[in-house]
């Protein structure tokens, strides 16, 4: 076991623990924070996969920006431990199957197929670097960019018309 | 290709159009002559004219069938845009802007309808649901409006997300994102598992049972101008979404899927129809409808033989073109309830005409659209020879929505009542008598449409 596969395997560990505090929390600030801590953990991944440019992305937009807006929601809201709303019990038996059920079929998905033949490429990856990344970006996938950018407009527009005064 | 490029653009035009033309009348010309320039590029590029070639990267493809069923999309916009148009001054003062979104959908419902490529299926998904949640808080004093669009973005970005997970499975398991179909053998459990989140995904956009309860207090809550575009242009989209991804993709692993969307259809069917029964209200009514409509065009998914791609273009074109019909007469009324309707025929004898013919239609009474495109169904799910019991119900069940479409015309023929008064022009007369009649003629020649499948 090398130094790679011992960062792997650590930061595994700390993702899958802090993304179960996400749920379990019972604070919904808590919850935020650890989600925070979450992301950062897969960005550590990133790194490993040597992609800095996903990296510096993901923590600027989901630990950065999408985290803020979180916070700024659960203020407003003034959103407590007490002012959770009990949930009947029959029917937190059935989240808890219906979920139960979901978990079970992708471990079995993930059960079975061949990982060995499809390692990560830690370390000597390079898809990840931010001129690799453009390549693709611009060429292969140019359509589709293109295409985001009137999903982006479209959202804009509709800022527009929930935001304005009347 | 020319089609989803001048939609985009029309897009643009209306957005500035909104701060640079002060008219109202000019904000609407302009909208109807944009969807009539779309729709004749669209019928262009059917006939081998393509003004713009663009290397997709085998990403977008543009067939006769995506072809076909965008002109029929483009058509019954028009008809939505020449009816209904001027009852969207009522809703808010942004009235540029609700066109600029309308137009941004029919682009989200070009890329649905043509995609080659899981990403371009996810962003024209999301192209045709983000303007969709604003158009449905469009009426932003109105509490119920601010729920429905709420409720309605919490439960479609859920559903979003359902798809991307699938989406991600399925690229893992195959390593692309193009849709040339599952070859690998034995399937593994990952693609299953993907195909499942999918196959979920989908069914709540077209608001198929279990996935629906979105779907009543939406349809409910929304400005009914709205409710008129998202319960028939946008449910038929996802549903040629849906039979692109089952055919292309999924199309090898039928044996695997065909137990499950038949439960789904029957779930669907049932669920639709026994609930619109019960209802008081006639938007509410047809928001069940549209379910009970969904059940039907789920049964060609099933199928997924060539009568049933014939018979989702020819359903989509009737159940559009009535739904439409119907929400513009509802749309001038000021008592949505069933004895809103009462002595209707009196009053404005044409209107109740035309809407006795749409209902008709809805329900699948001969020489009606309707009542062919339900024929086409049952006869793909009977031509795969399986399932015979799927058949049997869907009949049963077409029988139970007389009932509810019955209500209606016997509450504008035989009720005593005061009427309501409404005005509606002339022009809004004619068109809703041409609408009534494109409905009988495609009863008697469907040809009219399926040929342009093949020729």
């Amino acid at each position: 076991m090398n130094i790679t596969q011992i960062l792997f395997w650590f930061l595994s560990a700390l993702t899958v623990f802090s993304a179960l505090m996400v749920v379990v929390s019972k604070n919904p600030v808590y919850s935020v924070l650890w989600l925070i801590f979450t992301f950062f953990c897969i960005s550590g991944h990133y790194i490993m996969l040597n992609a800095q440019f996903l990296f510096i992305v993901n923590i600027i937009v989901y630990a950065g920006a999408i985290m803020v807006l979180f916070l700024f929601v659960i203020m407003l809201m003034n959103l407590n431990q007490s002012s959770e709303p009990k949930k009947h019990r029959w029917l937190r038996m059935a989240g808890v199957v219906a979920g139960g059920c979901l978990l079970l079929v992708l471990v079995a998905a993930l059960k079975n197929i061949d990982i060995k033949k499809q390692v990560a490429e830690t370390n000597t990856g390079d898809i990840g670097l931010i001129g690799n990344l453009g390549k693709v970006l611009f060429n292969q996938y140019v359509v589709p960019f293109e295409i985001s950018s009137i999903l982006f407009l479209s959202a804009m527009v509709g800022t527009v018309v929930i935001g304005k005064k009347e | 290709m020319n089609a989803l490029l001048l939609t985009a653009v029309f897009g643009v035009i209306m957005m500035l159009s909104s701060f640079l033309l002060t008219s109202k009348t000019a904000i609407r010309g302009l909208a109807v002559s944009g969807m009539v320039i779309v729709l004749a590029a669209n019928v262009l590029e059917m006939m081998g004219i393509v003004f713009f070639k663009i290397d997709t990267k085998d990403m977008i493809a543009f067939d006769r069938f995506s072809l076909l069923f965008n002109s029929i999309v483009f058509i019954s916009t028009l008809v939505y845009f020449l009816l209904s148009a001027r009852d969207m001054e009522k809703v808010g003062i942004n009235y540029g802007e609700y066109f600029a979104l309308i137009f941004f959908v029919l682009c989200g419902v070009t890329l649905s309808s043509s995609f080659h490529s899981l990403l371009i299926l996810f962003l024209g998904i999301e192209i045709i649901s983000i303007p969709l949640y604003i158009l449905t808080g469009s009426d932003k004093r109105n509490l119920k409006s601010n729920e429905a669009s709420l409720k309605y973005f919490l439960l479609g970005a859920f559903s979003t997300g359902l798809m991307l997970m699938g989406i991600a499975l399925i690229y893992g398991a195959t390593g692309t994102f193009s849709t040339n179909g599952i070859t690998t053998s034995p399937t593994s459990a990952l693609v299953i598992a993907g195909m499942l989140l999918l196959m979920f995904s989908m069914a709540f956009k077209v608001s198929a049972a279990p996935f629906h309860f979105w779907t009543p207090d939406v349809y409910d809550g929304a400005p009914t101008v709205f409710t008129s575009f998202m319960a028939t242009i946008v449910k038929v989209a996802a549903f040629i979404a849906f039979m692109r991804l089952f055919n292309d993709e999924f199309g090898s692993l039928q044996s695997r899927w065909q137990l499950l969307i038949a439960l789904i259809t029957a779930i669907t069917l049932f669920i639709g129809n026994i609930t619109a029964v019960f209802q008081q209200s006639v938007k509410r009514m047809l928001a069940y409808s549209s379910i009970s409509q969904a059940g039907f065009m789920m049964m060609a998914i099933f199928a997924m033989n060539a009568d049933a791609r014939e018979g989702l273009l020819l359903y989509s074109a009737a159940y559009c073109l009535a739904t439409i019909g119907i929400f513009a007469v509802l749309m001038k009324l000021k008592d949505y309830s069933f004895d809103g309707f009462n002595a209707f025929a009196k009053q404005q004898p044409l209107l109740a005409a035309t809407t006795t013919i749409f209902l008709l239609s809805l329900a699948g009474i001969p020489l009606t659209a309707g009542f062919l495109s339900k024929f086409w169904m049952i006869k793909a799910v009977a031509g795969t020879g399986k399932y015979l019991w799927l058949v049997i119900f869907a009949v049963l069940m077409a029988v139970v929505s007389v009932y509810y479409y019955f209500r209606v015309i016997q509450a504008m023929y035989f009720k005593e009542g005061d009427g309501q008064t409404i005005e509606a022009s002339l022009p809004f007369k004619w068109t809703l008598v041409l609408l009534a009649g494109i409905i009988v003629l495609l009863g008697v020649f469907p040809n009219w449409i399926i040929y342009w499948l093949y020729f």
